[in-house]
């Protein structure tokens, strides 16, 4: 009998977490207690949100902010969740665990998950890493032959540009854009608030028509003009359908003018001028580079003989990464910023949300993957020191 | 700055211009609400008052040596620096090497675009009272009824 061959794999985002045991597929859980209107006798906890009907006016309590984790009574109630009955049983005093944390995380963060993880938790041993080194050691085992690459990871409270070399991550590459899906749902709900229907309260459903409306433009200001002409020739006004929660659970898109008795939003330049800031965040007045611009701004602190390896590895992770046209847009625009003889390659994996767990899970089965880990033996006698060591980021 | 003749005047501007300082709260104020979580209450609120606090109470007494499992609340306690805390304490003992602050990408090189406040399209006019943008007359006497000086930052 083998005790601790089981490894549980926590990707620990700022909207989701993707959960579970290494022989398994992932689960991804809303990382949040949420109270809804129309349900006072409790909040919802994670994936707990099925249950509720009316999702209306959803209040959230999220445990990170700005990426890092801080309301520690909100992630211990939801980790609970987690390995509960409920959603993943499992026997954690016989577990390792994989967490992810966001880069240049803090170090009395650090301190206190593997305090919670170890004397809470009780679990085996740990393992503490970036999701995007697990993003990086997954691309790397499907594309055994490339050398470097460069993990960009569109999340929910901000992006991150970081460059890979012979699996090494180089920290003073590291580039952070204070633009994730969070700032994008909340500036879809501030303009639709100002221009059509009061929706401030809404994040849970403008986040759906967020992700059902919107795309990223290949000719911003052709697109503009288009936006302009009436119904009948604009190719890129629509209407979403809103939940009603009786009939509609989840809203949709529809032609313009097309809908009777519903209410509905009209998505008009809306739909691409939102993840049109990943672009140029100075539209809503932050003062930072794109996307595009940040990955070659990141080239600069990595040796010039990487840059071509880099260019041809460009890997995009995390949720905002799905919006349609954002691959062929970060490609063309790298294309025209970098030196014409580099080859460029975007990579969008099939599911970019789970690609990190899914790197956490071939990370487990790797054979050095026992050399990586602090054991609960040994934390109980180093400590943080050898924490520090071991995950050294 | 000036002296106090042109101060009458600037009084007299003011009135009818929002000042720098305006401006810039104002923005502010916008771009934090892009960070917010929530812009309503919570609306278990009177809830939480009535069947939390005892509970927790309860909690800290037995928390003693040996417990099996403490309470999200003894988290909190335990662990409750605010995220501006934990920047600026990185930055004292990790300012050599690169860190958060570090790590936040430049200003980018190309030129800030324009867009209507009102409609979102490219604007080309700049409503001179508070410097908000507009792209038309019909969207200029939108945003003069709106919102223009009718609120203060
Ligand atoms: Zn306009
Ligand atoms: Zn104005």
């Amino acid at each position: 009998m083998r005790m601790s061959s089981s490894v549980f794999v926590l990707d620990n985002g700022g909207w989701t977490a993707k959960v579970g045991l290494s022989t398994d597929s992932p689960i991804t859980v809303p990382n949040s207690i949420m109270k809804a209107k129309s349900e006072r006798r409790r909040p919802f906890i994670g994936n707990q949100i099925e249950e509720c009907r009316d999702v209306s006016g959803l209040y959230f309590m999220l445990p990170l902010q700005k990426g890092y984790l801080i309301n520690w009574d909100v992630q211990k109630t939801v980790w609970d969740y987690i390995f509960s009955k409920e959603c993943c049983p499992i026997n954690l005093s016989h577990t390792s665990l994989i967490i992810t944390e966001p880069p240049f995380n803090f170090p009395s963060v650090q301190e206190a998950m593997a305090e919670i993880f170890f004397e809470e938790y009780e679990i085996s041993s740990l393992l503490r890493i970036n999701p995007s080194t697990l993003s990086c050691y997954n691309y790397r085992h499907k594309n055994p032959t490339s050398k470097c690459c460069i993990i960009v990871d569109i999340g929910y409270s901000f992006s991150h540009i970081i460059p890979f070399v012979n699996d090494m991550k180089i920290k003073a590459g590291i580039r952070r854009i204070d633009v994730g899906g969070k700032l994008l749902t909340n500036h879809l709900k501030e303009i639709l608030s100002y221009r059509q229907l009061h929706v401030m309260d809404e994040t849970y459903v403008v986040n759906q028509v967020k992700e059902d409306s919107c795309f990223v433009s290949q000719n911003f200001y052709n697109d503009m003009e288009t936006a302009k002409l009436k119904i009948e020739d604009n190719t890129i006004v629509k209407d979403y359908v809103l939940p009603d929660f009786t009939t509609i659970r989840r809203g949709y898109l529809t032609d313009a003018g097309t809908t009777l008795d519903q209410q509905v939003l009209r998505m008009n330049n809306e739909r691409f001028s939102i993840p049109e800031i990943l672009f140029h965040p100075s539209d809503v007045g932050i003062r930072q580079m794109g996307i595009p611009e940040a990955i070659m701004d990141c080239l600069k602190a990595c040796e010039e003989e990487t840059w071509p390896h880099l260019l041809s590895n460009i890997v995009l992770i995390g949720g905002s990464s799905k919006f349609p046209g954002l691959q062929n847009r970060v490609l063309n625009e790298v294309r025209s910023l970098a030196p014409i003889d580099y080859t460029i390659k975007v990579h969008l994996p099939e599911d970019p949300i789970t690609y990190s767990w899914e790197g956490g899970k071939l990370l487990s089965k790797d054979p050095g993957y026992s050399n990586l880990i602090v054991k609960r033996e040994e934390y109980e006698e180093e400590g943080h020191a050898l924490c520090y060591d071991k995950f050294d980021i | 700055m000036a002296g106090r003749e042109s101060g009458r005047i600037k009084d007299s501007i003011q009135k009818r211009i929002l000042d720098d300082d305006s401006r810039k709260r104002r923005q502010k104020k916008a771009l934090d609400a892009l960070e917010q979580d929530n812009f309503h209450e919570d609306p278990h609120a009177d809830l939480v008052m009535s069947k939390k606090v005892p509970k927790f109470q309860e909690d800290n007494k037995n928390s003693t040596r040996k417990r099996k499992t403490r309470s999200a609340e003894y988290f909190k306690l335990r662990f409750r620096k605010n995220f501006i805390q934990l920047v600026e304490e990185d930055l004292n003992y990790n300012s050599s090497s690169p860190n958060y602050t570090t790590a936040q990408v430049p200003q980018s090189c190309y030129p800030e675009r324009h867009f209507c406040t009102v409609c979102g399209f490219p604007s080309t006019y700049t409503c001179i009272p508070c410097g908000a943008r507009y792209c038309s007359v019909k969207c200029l006497g939108t945003h003069l009824d709106t919102r223009c000086l009718k609120w203060t930052a």
